[in-house]
């Protein structure tokens, strides 16, 4: 059976087994508003109305909804790129106020330096704050990352001499070569090919049981998001506000035990799809009777 | 119920490194210059032909042997020698002022708001403007000298450098720039790590795009300065004095000298800025 699970505001009324009851969270977002203003139409386009949402450490949280409904734009006020019209974000309750090392991303589009190898692309994310690792430090560390996301060997490759796969995977390198607490993953996998999706799913789903950081990501994949998260965040639009936080109770490590052949997986999906069938039929009538 | 096994997921596929010798002809690396060579024969050979046969008036048409011996004899005699001197100099000293003024300023009108408000109008002006134009003016301030010729050179090849420095800075990705953010990239780092980079293929091609400019101004300079020296002057005496060899030179010299600087331009835009051409083996 199909178990709607009930928007959470309490961290007490979270999940079984316990793993992130009464932990403090370390994201916060309170009634957060987001918008775009139009200068020319003297207009502002809301993106995101009365937001609220708690991410714990440690925990994968994955935000699905439709295209549009702003998820990139509460990913980047995380980040720290643009600030919310109303509302706060804290993490580890410090009022967000710009990009910070406890925080790295990785971009749809990769966002990799073009003219740096993968080793020197990768060292950008530990080159530029400080303390500054020393050069043997850094090569190890560096080494240790491109070998976990399967880089070994392409440290002197320029991205134009790589698949779009590959060059995510130096994007994840990237986030993880320093460490951060936080991993915000704006829909990493939407450019690369169907198959090699599948591939770098499993591969992460590894990577972040090892690392143990706690991601933000951000897909439009209803299979993607129950397949890697312990929450999926059901986002509606326009303005996208959280309609469902569903508890994704598959055990792990889900790409190893063949998570889209169990039962549960497939009625969570369904759950979750029509969620989001219905936020889409609502809009359409919506917008028909208007 | 089911008894399939999952498929275990499969490692992409690109991570195995498979690297393989290429064996190519030992003639292969000759082949587009053989070509060139054999090309250039028949090209010549055609129009010594054509000239032998006289259907042109040889008054504009002459030989092409005649025109290298034009050329040969116009080195020897020390007639083209000193003319060339004058221009590549000239050439090289109005590049480098234009781009000593035109690259930063061009790079701070992308960067900084209020100086591209300030002199964008004034750009876009100049740059437009035919340089012929300024000709008058130029002999009126500057009188027919040196400084005349050089200096619309520099105004020739100044604009389209500043435009494309600036084009170049307004368009960097800006997910390379939040990326530099997240990383960490304060001010000056993400200046040197980030824009400048990106930007250096747009400042190649302000260069490349200067030196054609130049190429132009120079040669105007020269032909309507009336300054007396340069391969403007060259050329303008040789048509004065009909002599068709010694004019078909100086154009070839002309012409050499143009190819040669664009392709080293772009020679130049292959090792700067490799990842623009990704199709090149
Ligand atoms: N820079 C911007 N200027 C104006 N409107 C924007 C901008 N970025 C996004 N929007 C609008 O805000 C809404 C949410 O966008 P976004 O957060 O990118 O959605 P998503 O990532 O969920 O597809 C969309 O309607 C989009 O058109
Ligand atoms: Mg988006």
């Amino acid at each position: 059976m199909t178990q709607a699970v009930p928007s959470i505001t309490d961290p007490a009324l979270l999940g079984d087994g316990g793993t992130l009851t009464g932990r403090k969270p370390l994201i916060e977002i309170r009634n957060v508003s987001a918008g775009y203003e139009n200068k020319r139409a003297k207009t502002r386009l809301i993106a995101l109305r009365d937001v609220t949402l708690e991410v714990y450490p440690g925990e994968f949280l994955a935000i699905v909804g439709p295209s549009g409904c702003g998820k990139t734009t509460l990913i980047n006020m995380i980040a720290g790129f643009m600030k919310p019209l109303e509302g706060t974000i804290t993490v580890r309750g410090e009022k967000v106020d710009g990009p910070s090392a406890d925080r790295a991303m990785v971009f749809q589009d990769y966002a990799v330096l073009p003219w740096r190898t993968v080793y020197n692309n990768v060292k950008f994310a530990l080159e530029n704050r400080r303390p500054r690792p020393n050069k043997d430090e850094l090569a190890t560390r560096i080494a240790k990352v491109l070998a976990m996301v399967g880089l070994s060997g392409f440290e002197q490759s320029y991205p134009y001499e790589l698949s779009g796969g590959m060059r995510q995977r130096v994007g994840i390198a990237r986030a993880l070569v320093s460490d951060p607490e936080i991993l915000l993953m704006d829909e990493p996998f939407g450019a690369v090919d169907a198959m090699t999706r599948e591939a770098m799913q499993a591969e992460f789903e590894k990577i972040i049981a090892e690392t143990g950081q706690t991601v933000f990501f951000i897909t439009h994949s209803i299979d993607e998001a129950v397949a890697l998260a312990d929450r999926v965040v059901v986002v509606s639009s326009r303005p996208g506000h959280i309609k469902e936080i569903v508890d994704i109770d598959l055990p792990r490590s889900r790409f190893a035990e063949g998570v889209k052949s169990n039962p549960r997986f497939g009625e969570l999906r369904e759950h979750i799809w029509g969620l989001l069938q219905a936020e889409a039929l609502g809009a359409k009538i919506g917008g028909a009777g208007v | 119920m089911t008894t399939v096994q999952p498929a275990p997921a499969k490692p992409d596929e690109d991570v195995s490194s498979i690297t393989e010798a290429i064996t190519r002809s030992r003639w292969a690396p000759f082949r587009s210059l053989i070509i060139t060579v054999l090309n250039l024969t028949v090209f010549f050979t055609i129009w010594q032909l054509i000239a032998l046969a006289e259907v042109i008036n040889p008054l504009f048409f002459p030989k092409a042997t005649a025109m290298f011996s034009a050329i040969y004899t116009g080195f020897a005699d020390g007639i083209i020698g000193p003319e060339l001197w004058h221009s590549v100099q000239n050439f090289t000293i109005g590049l480098i002022i234009a781009s000593v003024i035109g690259i930063p300023l061009g790079l701070l009108m992308g960067g900084v708001r209020i100086v591209d408000l300030i002199l964008s109008p004034y750009v876009w002006a100049m740059a437009a403007l035919p340089r012929v134009a300024l000709i008058p003016l130029l002999i009126l301030i500057l009188g027919f000298g040196n400084s005349m010729q050089l200096t619309i050179i520099v105004l020739s090849a100044v604009f389209p450098m500043m435009v494309n420095c600036m084009e170049g800075v307004k368009t960097v990705d800006p997910s390379l720039i939040r990326a530099g953010r997240v990383f960490g990239a304060n001010g000056p780092q993400m200046y040197f790590k980030v824009i400048l980079p990106f930007t250096l293929p747009f400042v190649i091609s302000g260069i490349n795009q200067g030196i054609a400019r130049g190429l132009v101004g120079m040669l105007i300079g020269e032909l309507l300065g009336g300054g007396g020296e340069g391969l403007g002057f060259l050329l303008d005496r040789a048509g004065d004095q009909f002599d068709a060899p010694m004019l078909y030179g100086t154009l070839l010299i002309l012409a050499v000298l143009s190819v040669g600087l664009v392709q080293g331009m772009r020679w130049v835009e292959r090792r700067a800025a490799p990842w623009r051409d990704q199709s090149r083996v």
